[in-house]
């Protein structure tokens, strides 16, 4: 659910990255910190970890302001994938507008994302979402280790649904991270015009939106 | 309610006498004193945290050194609100796993009430049933009782049949040899009188047999021991078999009064109806006992005819009717408005599930002080 003041001006929207334990979303917040240079960046806030494994969440807010003044800020969370954090992924889920899925392409980890999947869609149900309804964007992570499932399988599996086609990426290395980004700026940029009027009411379009959002530190400085 | 993730303010972040010391601290590092507050005063420089100005930081001696206070700051600003996050969200997860706690505790309540209304409509529907039980074991022992208690009487009546049958038959050659010997004594006075003596002894002697005969046929009727089941039965001679032997129980003084009319015969139960006969007529004759005037001026009426529905029997008395309060009632086994020991009861339930059986009907109408009226109604089919 977006947060929308009129009076200040100003639209928070909240993109949640999910999946199973040490599927890479700390890696893909960390990388976006690094490699994105938007109109505003905060800081990157690293909550608890123990072993790198997240116990609170990760947090990075971003923004842009618009032509009317709007001020719009975009909060990027990550959620603890191991399973008894449960009720933390819940909290950080809630009022979420869209969800990054950050599957694990390791053979042997598909029953885990299936897993985290399924948990995905019960605690949205929980939070009163609905997954068909709220942009998303999958992403397979570590494209770069041996023995992960193919490309084109996978592409296959998912072609039936409203998240395809699937986003391969290498967080570790950097690779795939704003693309990724993009697609589900993409797909949040409807709904919220659809709400908000970014384009008529405020002079953002799809491609400003996207591209003041997700710029790359070395576009930017060109 | 404030989520986890609203922006915090300063005073979120600190508290005043945190404030407080923290601006001297900053003082104490600055050449001229700094001030933290929520107000911009013109040359203060925004104190920015998570793109978000939560304060403003105005003093010092330059510009320059508001800025490194500022960035000071918000380095700091940033492992408060780490720590704040993070308490927050501990908060709102505990809070929802309470709330969760106690949905979950309202569902297992409501599950919980569920299942103690069902368990009542259990006890109920035992106790319904055990009733059913209590009454069927009763009418079954009652019906047995009556059915060797019809055994007996046609055991009795068997035997007695044929002694009666030779008595009689002796009798009558006794009455003769009377009349022979009238002509063989000499007609003196004294042997006149001891053979018209003789020959009322023997008048006598054979009307009591007669009646025996009568009753023990009555009594075979009755019982009906020789029919099956179901067979074809003449109401009107189990009714009228039935008020014999009524009569023989309360002496000839009853007065029942008998209305025969035309009936096809039934397909029905005889033994069971005679029961069911039988136990009306009890009831009416008992009704008149109890009556104002006793069984004098007391009548009973069992009348028999015939329409649409099938066969229709009435007895009627003029006795002392059934209270309205315990009209509904008179169909409950063991139900007796009768004194203690004078019976259990059972006739009308008796009654009205032998109708049941017959698939006929039962119709009670009563006044109290003035009569009842019980018709039957039994399909020829
Ligand atoms: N080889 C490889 N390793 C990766 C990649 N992305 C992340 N990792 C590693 O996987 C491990 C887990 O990464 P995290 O980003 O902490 O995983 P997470 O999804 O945040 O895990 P939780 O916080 O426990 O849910 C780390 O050791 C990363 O270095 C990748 O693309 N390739
Ligand atoms: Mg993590």
């Amino acid at each position: 659910m977006a947060d929308h003041s009129p009076e200040e001006n100003r639209l928070a929207l909240k993109v949640v990255f999910y999946g199973p334990a040490l599927s890479g979303k700390t890696t893909n917040l960390m990388q976006l910190h690094s490699l994105l240079n938007p109109q505003r960046k905060g800081e990157l806030m690293v909550l608890e970890t123990r072993d790198d494994r997240t116990l609170f969440f990760d947090m990075l807010p971003i923004g842009l302001k618009g032509d009317s003044g709007l001020d719009l800020r975009l909060k990027l969370y990550t959620v603890p994938g191991q399973v008894q954090h449960d009720s933390t992924r819940k909290a950080v889920l809630s009022r979420a507008d869209a969800v990054v899925f950050v599957a694990d392409s390791q053979a042997g980890q598909q029953d885990n994302n299936a897993t985290a999947f399924g948990n995905l869609e019960e605690n949205l149900d929980k939070v009163g979402l609905d997954i068909d309804s709220l942009p998303m964007a999958v992403q397979f992570n570590k494209r770069d280790l041996p023995g992960v499932v193919g490309d084109a399988e996978l592409q296959q599996r998912w072609a039936g649904t409203p998240w395809a086609p699937l986003q391969m990426a290498s967080a570790l290395h950097g690779k795939g991270v704003i693309d990724t980004f993009r697609v589900l700026l993409d797909r949040l940029y409807t709904e919220v015009d659809r709400e908000f009027a970014l384009h008529t009411d405020h002079g953002i379009d799809r491609d400003t939106f996207i591209r003041q959002l997700s710029a790359a530190s070395e576009e930017n400085r060109a | 309610m404030r989520n986890f993730e609203d922006d915090p303010t300063l005073e979120d972040l600190l508290t005043s006498d945190q404030l407080k010391r923290l601006n001297r601290m900053l003082s104490a590092l600055c050449r001229e004193p700094v001030e933290i507050s929520g107000n911009r005063d013109s040359g203060a420089v925004a104190l920015e945290f998570n793109l978000e100005t939560v304060g403003w930081l105005s003093g010092g001696s330059s510009g320059q050194e508001r800025l490194a206070a500022a960035d000071l700051v918000s380095f700091l600003m940033m492992f408060i609100a780490k720590y704040r996050l993070a308490a927050n969200l501990h908060h709102d997860t505990t809070e929802a796993s309470y709330a969760e706690l106690q949905k979950q505790n309202e569902a297992l309540k409501a599950s919980e009430a569920r299942y103690r209304a069902l368990s009542s409509q259990l006890q109920d529907k035992v106790d319904e049933q055990v009733a059913v039980i209590k009454q069927a074991q009763m009418d079954l022992y009652e019906s047995a009782r009556l059915r060797s208690v019809g055994q007996l009487a046609a055991g009795v009546a068997h035997e007695i049949n044929n002694p009666i049958g030779f008595m009689s038959s002796n009798l009558k050659v006794a009455g003769e040899y009377v009349s022979d010997l009238r002509q063989m004594v000499p007609d003196t006075d004294q042997n006149r009188e001891l053979l018209d003596d003789f020959a009322d002894l023997i008048g006598e002697s054979s009307d009591g047999a007669s009646r025996i005969a009568s009753i023990v046929s009555d009594l075979k009727t009755f019982s009906s021991i020789d029919q099956a089941d179901y067979t074809l039965c003449d109401v009107n001679e189990l009714l009228s078999s039935a008020v014999h032997l009524l009569q023989t129980e309360y002496g000839q003084d009853l007065d029942i009064l008998e209305k025969p009319g035309e009936l096809p015969k039934i397909s029905g139960h005889p033994s069971r109806l005679s029961q069911t006969f039988y136990n009306l007529l009890d009831n009416a004759a008992q009704a008149l006992r109890a009556g104002e005037q006793g069984t004098q001026g007391g009548r009973i009426l069992a009348k028999t005819s015939v329409d649409s529905d099938g066969v229709r029997v009435v007895i009627q008395d003029n006795g002392c009717g059934i209270a309205e309060d315990i009209r509904e009632q008179v169909f409950d086994a063991f139900f007796t408005s009768r004194p203690v020991g004078a019976g259990t009861g059972l006739g009308l339930t008796v009654a009205r599930d032998t109708v049941r059986a017959h698939r006929g009907t039962i119709q009670i109408d009563s006044r109290e002080g003035k009569g009842t009226r019980v018709t039957l109604s039994l399909p020829v089919r």
